[in-house]
């Protein structure tokens, strides 16, 4: 019998103190509880999804997931998750699994590239990928290898993917899917802060007054976040405001105070628009004794392209009367071109004017090349200067996104906007995710949030400050912080910074010289390499990079056609699986031990739940048992690498065989020895006795029941020692000391995550503040300042103005952030006569990512069975499609079919249509573009131009 | 020597091969996943699976059993015209706030929905975080977790205002089955929720297991 509502108030109010973890439960409150589960095994989690990191209960019963509820325990969610959040029980059991690894092979036997795929053995597979990686480094050295990485990647998965990617292969050929998802914010961080990562946290929710969603649709995308949003704005309507900065309405306008609607790319002209606001208009809301302890002005050139393909690429090559180009249509080619050149249009004219250009001109992009980070200091007058274009009757005209809205109400909403930040005791925090991350200028959009912050001093504070909001579940904690790309190392390090390689060499125990310092292959690059032949093996590791990236029908091509040997590993068959040569069945994240870090910085971890299905293993295991592959002789000879050095020599990495044999290796030592299973790994003891492993499976540390035929042809019986925490610690030791702390591996057991740094066991709320952050509070000890953004890239600059550098000595601008100049530029397409309408895609609250988990899940797939195009009513009129049913969705690239929603959750206004990516049926990124951020190469997934007509 | 035994090794592991494909059966890029029609093509075969909701009327009676013990249950009516919620009309709760849910047949709010889990977050006057009134230490949370569940009276909390995070309508049939098993342990489980009192905080501590 269960409590009466009445009931159940009275017995709760008797549990309302705050209790320790562990307490005991009144005896009245056990009484009354229902029947409990005592058969039930119940353990905290992370939950799988997005990068929010919410914390969720799990229950098993016989080796099998039985249900999951909210923690009240976590603090990001207290009690409560979203409805994918609660089908975190039920991902695991689609009837689909992958049980057995796959191989496309004819009908002798052996792998044939057109052939059907045949259930093979670990054993096989491992041979197959040894054969083709052995292949691809002999025709195009270390380059040629590439790795698909994630932002979903356990943290100890990915560190171990990366050290043998880069210790072992000597392969920056790494690139997470986070970079289609975070890159542009952490461009944002490096260039504004000197180091990755929110100064914020979560509290500031609570905290704050008003809340600000800027191209984020915080509603579906961050629910927990959304429903903390929620609680504060209800709890004091007048107080607190919500502000919804969008290109589309969607369900995170249902609860704002005012909405914007502005048009695709214009948010830089809003930011902008702030900051003119406060420069011109409100001098005095500047906190100049902030500003000028803690802040320098800086530019950057604007003629830096989007991340196109540039002409001579093999790919764009022979070049046609027709316009076309090797295996690009002439189409395609009118946008692609202006990678090389464009010109300047009226819309972008006033804005560039201040950098020299006026309507007509035609900019060079010669600065693509490099698509450089470089930037300078100048001055605040300079800064001025660049903002003068901005006044409301500008950027109104150019960034009003509704066309059925009247222009005056318009500026009274940007006013209003501008006002609230503004107004002097006014807590604002700025939250953003896709809108400005996934943008052909989002470095530049992400710095502007910054400004407007900084001249308020409304940034580090609690309750105040801009708050990138990650994506992916461990986008920070995995593909930043272990820096699983391909220009990173782990704690910030990079590996252009010979400095720094010295540091992971020697921490590795691999020979100097080992590291490969050039690191450009992001995924875009990956794909393309895979297009032009030159990547010979790559590797699909918990992500879906032929149904996430944009320009898809390229890539699926280039993965069939080229002469490549293509890997993925998945819980399930999606459509990178669908166009591999080999798939591997993946042990999903309760079927392994594992950790996230979120977007708060909490680090979390959890153990596994229950034993994987069929023969699934974990990705760690696949990366360690392929180590055993590879010996000192065959990947740490002499190496070949594209391109040349600065005396026109043939860039190649030495041989570091004979310093391998100088520290006690020799030549048939294998990468399992030297990077996996060495001293300081079996330092790390199974010990079944104790907390944290007492009670759980460890299917990689001691093999399992299923006794799975290994690598070897042998039941795998388990390392032996506790991986996961010997690469969590190793990975962890990068970053004690040096501002990216993490406690021990057996505290995070302990606890609901903690908050990096973390210092003395205290937990970081709000970074480079001197009041909360160890590190900033060093810092300050004799300057008494209240901030120290004491990040240390791209520290000391040159002199300039808008134009360029002007003076090369450099200044040192210790514990200073920056403020940009930083122009509205228009994105490479736009709707035209042919194509007349936006597209902008995304996700929807049912559905994560590609929807290969949660298409699985019966309650979400029915919630939202399939991608809808989402258009206003009168859009569907002109284009004569009808409600409910199919229309075509045609960009220069691609088509879709979808079916059309006049009547849905998102209610774009007129131009605009938008069309979600999770329906490997409605393949919408065959119609998107691969445009990119040219500093953060992140793909902009959210603009490109179509037309929409009839089936 | 070399060369023979790569032969030796080739062949048998073509011999092993031979044996181990010749029982199992090949599987074609096409049948894998979701999508069963040609991915290099769009072609009219390609489209979504059709949305089709409930048109039942709110009332009707009909519910939809929940997925496992105490998960949120789905939406078995037509919800056309009852979205967006917003702060000043929140139809949902119109009919399932318990002292309506009742007479209308609808499945009321539980009480989980009337409690808050959060402490009150404020600053100090010294600028420190505190949760219901104390000053967080920032090395206790490395120590354990401080649970805070407090009745919200007969007021809705205000993180469960947004019902459609977590109820969704449903439309028909499958992408593929699921061999999730339910476990019900409350008399009634598949359609009341059984999160209240003590098993809230039931199992918590994974420390000790309790």
């Amino acid at each position: 019998m269960s409590l009466s509502r009445r009931e159940f108030l009275k017995s709760s109010a008797a549990a309302s103190a705050a209790a320790a973890m562990g307490m005991t439960i009144p005896a009245e409150l056990q009484a009354a509880a229902d029947v409990a589960e005592s058969n039930w095994r119940w353990d905290k989690a992370a939950c799988r999804f997005c990068g929010t990191g919410c914390g969720i209960m799990m229950a098993t019963k016989d080796g099998k997931i039985v249900a999951v509820k909210g923690d009240p325990a976590a603090p990001v969610n207290r009690g409560l998750n979203c409805i994918k959040g609660y089908f975190n029980a039920k991902i695991m059991y689609g009837a689909d699994r992958l049980t057995q690894p796959l191989l496309r092979v004819g009908a002798d036997g052996k792998f044939d590239k057109k052939g059907d795929f045949k259930p093979v053995s670990w054993q096989r597979a491992f041979d197959e990928m040894e054969f083709n990686i052995k292949k691809a480094l002999k025709s195009g050295g270390p380059e040629a290898v590439g790795v698909f990485s994630s932002g979903q990647h356990t943290i100890m998965e990915g560190y171990a993917a990366q050290k043998m990617m880069k210790g072992g292969f000597r392969s920056n050929a790494f690139d997470p899917n986070a970079r289609h998802c975070m890159a542009s914010a952490v461009t944002g961080f490096y260039q504004t802060f000197g180091i990755d990562e929110p100064s914020g946290c979560y509290d500031d929710i609570e905290l704050t007054d008003t809340i600000v969603a800027w191209g984020s649709n915080m509603a579906e995308m961050h629910p927990i976040l959304w429903s903390r949003v929620t609680d504060r704005k209800l709890s004091d309507p007048e107080r607190v405001k919500v502000i919804s900065i969008q290109t589309y309405t969607h369900r995170t306008s249902d609860l704002a105070d005012i909405e914007i609607i502005f048009s695709p790319n214009t948010d830089l002209a809003l930011w902008n628009y702030i900051a003119h606001e406060i420069v011109y208009n409100k001098p005095d809301a500047i906190d100049w004794d902030f500003v000028k302890k803690h802040i320098v002005f800086a530019a950057s050139p604007v003629n830096i392209g989007y991340g196109l393909r540039k002409a001579g690429e093999k790919s764009l090559l022979p070049v046609n009367p027709d316009g076309s180009a090797g295996k690009y249509s002439a189409k395609e080619m009118q946008i692609v071109n202006k990678e090389m050149s464009k010109v300047i249009s009226a819309k972008e004219a006033p804005a560039l004017k201040p950098y020299g250009y006026k309507e007509g001109d035609v900019m060079t992009n010669k600065d693509a090349p490099n698509a450089n980070l470089g930037h300078w200091e100048i001055s605040f007058d300079e800064y001025k200067k660049a903002l003068e274009p901005y006044t409301l009757d500008y950027v109104a005209t150019i960034s009003k996104g509704n066309p059925d809205e009247d222009i005056n109400e318009f500026k009274k909403k940007l006013q209003t906007l501008a006002d609230l930040y503004i107004e002097k005791g006014r807590k604002v925090v700025s939250f953003w995710t896709m809108g400005m991350n996934q943008h052909t200028r989002g470095t530049w959009v992400n710095t502007l949030a910054y400004n407007v912050h900084f001249l308020l001093n409304k940034q580090a504070l609690p309750g105040s400050g801009a708050f990138s909001l990650t994506g992916q579940p461990s986008a920070c904690g995995t593909a930043r912080e272990v820096g699983t790309f391909t220009h990173r190392l782990p704690a910030d390090m990079m590996v252009n910074v010979p400095k720094h390689r010295e540091i992971v060499e020697n921490r590795w125990k691999v020979p100097a010289g080992t590291l490969n310092p050039i690191g450009n292959q992001h995924i875009m690059k990956i794909h393309r390499d895979i297009e032009d032949g030159f990547i010979k093996f790559a590797w699909v590791n918990v992500c879906n990079p032929y149904q996430d990236s944009a320009n898809a029908e390229h890539w699926i091509k280039a993965a069939r056609e080229m002469d490549n040997f293509i890997v993925t590993s998945d819980g399930y068959p999606g459509i990178s699986a669908k166009v591999s040569d080999l798939i591997l069945p993946s042990a999903m994240i309760y079927e392994k031990w594992g950790g996230y870090g979120n977007a708060e910085r909490r680090t979390q971890l959890w153990r596994q739940q229950v034993l994987p299905v069929g023969d699934a293993m974990s990705d760690t295991w696949q990366w360690v048992e392929l180590s055993k592959r590879f010996t000192v002789k065959d990947v740490w000879g002499a190496q070949p690498l594209r391109g040349k050095d600065e005396q026109g020599n043939p860039n190649s990495l030495p041989s570091v065989i004979d310093a391998a044999k100088a520290m006690g290796y020799t030549e048939d030592t294998t990468m399992f020895e030297i990077l996996f299973a060495n001293k300081e790994a079996k330092s790390y003891k199974i010990d079944l006795k104790s907390f944290p492993q007492q009670g759980y499976d460890n299917t990689d540390g001691n093999g399992d029941s299923r006794n799975v035929i290994g690598s070897d042809g042998k039941v795998f019986k388990g390392y032996g020692f506790m991986i996961q925490e010997y690469l969590f610690e190793e990975y962890a030791s990068f970053g004690r000391g040096h501002g990216h702390d993490l406690a021990d591996f057996t505290t995070y057991h302990k606890v609901r995550g903690l908050k990096w740094p973390v210092v003395d066991g205290k937990e970081t709320q709000w970074r480079f503040n001197a009041n909360y952050d160890p590190y900033a509070a060093k810092e300050t000890k004799e300057s008494g300042n209240s901030h120290a953004f004491y990040g240390t890239i791209a520290k000391e600059l040159m002199q300039g103005d808008l134009m360029g550098v002007k003076d090369k000595t450099t200044k040192a601008l210790k514990n200073k952030a920056k403020i940009f100049a930083r122009p509205y530029m228009d994105p490479p397409e736009m709707p035209d006569a042919e194509y007349p309408t936006w597209l902008s895609t995304g996700r929807v609250l049912e559905h994560w990512h590609s929807g290969t988990m949660t298409m699985r899940v019966p309650e979400l797939y029915r919630a939202v069975p399939e991608a809808l195009c989402y258009m206003h009513p009168e859009d569907a009129k002109k284009f004569d499609v009808k409600q409910g049913e199919l229309c075509w969705v045609e960009s220069r690239r691609g088509k879709v079919k979808a079916r059309v929603e006049t009547r849905g959750r998102n209610k774009p206004s007129r131009g605009l249509v938008f069309v979600p990516w999770f329906d490997e049926k409605v393949f919408i990124n065959k119609v998107c573009l691969d445009a990119t951020c040219p500093q953060s190469k992140q793909v902009d997934f959210k603009k490109c131009a179509v037309k929409v007509y009839k089936v | 020597m070399k060369i023979i035994s790569k032969i030796t090794i080739g062949l048998a592991t073509a011999a092993l091969l031979t044996v181990g494909c010749s029982t199992a059966k090949s599987v074609s890029e096409e049948s894998l996943g979701l999508r069963k029609t040609n991915l290099y093509v769009e072609s009219n075969a390609t489209h979504g699976d059709a949305t089709k909701y409930g048109t039942g009327a709110a009332g009707s009676g009909h519910k939809i059993q929940r997925a496992f013990q105490d998960a949120p249950p789905m939406i078995p009516h037509d919800t056309e015209g009852m979205t967006p919620i917003t702060r000043d009309n929140n139809q949902c709760v119109s009919c399932h706030m318990p002292e309506v849910a009742v007479s209308v047949g609808a499945t009321p709010v539980p009480a989980s929905h009337f409690t808050t889990f959060r402490p009150a977050v404020a600053l100090s006057k010294d600028g420190k975080l505190m949760n219901n009134g104390e000053v967080v230490d920032p090395a206790a949370s490395s120590k354990g977790n401080a649970i805070s569940i407090k009745s919200n009276g007969d007021k809705l909390s205000g993180t469960r205002f947004n019902c459609t995070q977590c109820h969704a309508p449903q439309s028909e049939g499958l992408a593929v089955e699921n061999n999730f098993k339910p476990v019900y342990t409350s008399k009634d489980g598949a359609n009341r929720s059984s999160w209240n009192g003590a098993k809230m905080t039931e199992g918590l501590n994974t420390v000790e297991g309790k």
